[in-house]
């Protein structure tokens, strides 16, 4: 009766995003190879919006019905900041 | 014609009425506001929660029983909505159309309100990390846009004049990119994008979730057998897989209850051998956009 759970794919901000070592919008890595595309760049939530240029960004696994659990973003991340489970 | 040729096309198709792109029709529903708020922070569109549910795992959730189905009808009204109080930040009544480069040109050329302008496209940027410059707004939405640094490409020029403007459509389009048109919000017409499947917002929920924030274009494509030489070079083009090389017939069939009637794939072909044919040709079409 209830449609089949999405895989969870997690990312670690304390890595990547505000918090992290990285701003994600200079790797983006995970973003390209991503064959069915189920990140989003998008302004961190949690802080101060400067609506002509956000100064702080994450990225968030969103589209997570179309993960095909292929584990490529896993070994592309630099950090080691991803995770995919079921 | 869709429901909102009815509506909005004063007896055409709706992106042809010039009254859809004039400015007295912008004041009158305040768009300068909406577009103002809507732009600001759009990354952030399928993040926030709305009535307390985000996008996130939207496939799953719109699949819940009951739940699902109260889901979809909500983001379907929501998308469509043409009430006094939109609100921006959730794109209320932004949806748009496949449209051939014929059609572009035309409303480049003749129906777009100035000033025209060239920016990095919001889709690329937030699902991919990649700056491109290939989505052409105009009127007052130009006018918003430019505020926003990050989206307005440095050491070229943004600004475009008619000419310019239908050029790089062109350009866009025979690279395979899928020309679109925007109501934001309807019925005011201010972008023409170039979309790709499945980077591009609307597609990615028409395609993946079914929901219409982009409708299918007036025209399918039409492979005439005896030009076809089964080449196969119109099939790598096609975004929403709708041609195939068929070896045994020596040419290329197209379904036509996919194909969005973009055109893309006419480009490719050395033989001429792909045309656009009205929707309105095919019965089982009519009506089904």
């Amino acid at each position: 009766m209830f449609p089949k759970k999405s895989p969870k794919v997690t990312i670690d901000y304390t890595k990547c995003g505000e918090k992290g070592q990285m701003d994600p919008r200079d790797c983006a890595k995970c973003l390209r190879v991503c064959d069915p595309a189920i990140f989003i760049l998008h302004e961190s939530p949690n802080m101060p919006i400067d609506p002509v240029d956000p100064k702080y960004w994450r990225i968030t696994p969103v589209w997570l019905s179309l993960c095909n659990m292929c584990m490529k973003c896993v070994k592309v991340c630099p950090l080691g900041a991803i995770t995919v489970s079921r | 014609m869709c429901d909102w040729c009815m509506k909005h096309g004063a007896g055409g198709k709706w992106y042809m009425n010039a009254k859809n792109y004039s400015n007295e029709l912008a004041e009158a529903i305040n768009a300068q506001e909406y577009l103002k708020e809507q732009w600001k922070a759009f990354e952030m569109v399928y993040i926030r929660r709305i009535m307390g549910i985000t996008s996130i795992d939207l496939g799953y959730k719109l699949q819940l029983p009951i739940i699902g189905r109260i889901l979809r009808w909500s983001a379907e009204r929501m998308i469509h909505s043409e009430g006094k109080h939109r609100n921006p930040v959730r794109a209320d009544g932004h949806f748009g159309q496949v449209i051939p480069l014929e059609e572009a040109k035309i409303i480049l050329g003749n129906l777009a309100a100035e000033p025209i302008i060239e920016n990095y496209c919001m889709c690329r940027w937030m699902q991919r990390g990649i700056k491109e410059a290939c989505c052409i707004n105009f009127g007052l939405l130009s006018g918003v846009i430019e505020k926003l640094s990050r989206f307005i490409p440095k050491d070229t020029k943004y600004r475009l004049d008619r000419d310019e403007a239908i050029a790089h459509i062109e350009e866009h389009n025979k690279k395979g990119y899928v020309a679109t048109v925007w109501f934001q919000p309807v019925p005011y017409i201010n972008a023409i994008c170039s979309c790709e499947n499945p980077e591009c917002g609307g597609l990615r929920l028409r395609n993946d979730f079914g929901l219409h924030t982009v409708y299918k274009g007036e025209y399918v494509a039409e492979v005439d057998p005896d030009r076809c030489q089964a080449c196969g070079m119109c099939v790598t083009k096609c975004q929403f897989g709708v041609l195939r090389l068929v070896q045994s017939l020596k040419r290329v069939i197209v379904d036509i209850n996919k194909c969005f009637g973009c055109g893309v794939c006419r480009h490719a072909c050395k033989y001429d051998a792909i045309k656009l044919v009205p929707r309105e040709n095919y019965p089982a079409l009519r009506g089904v956009y």
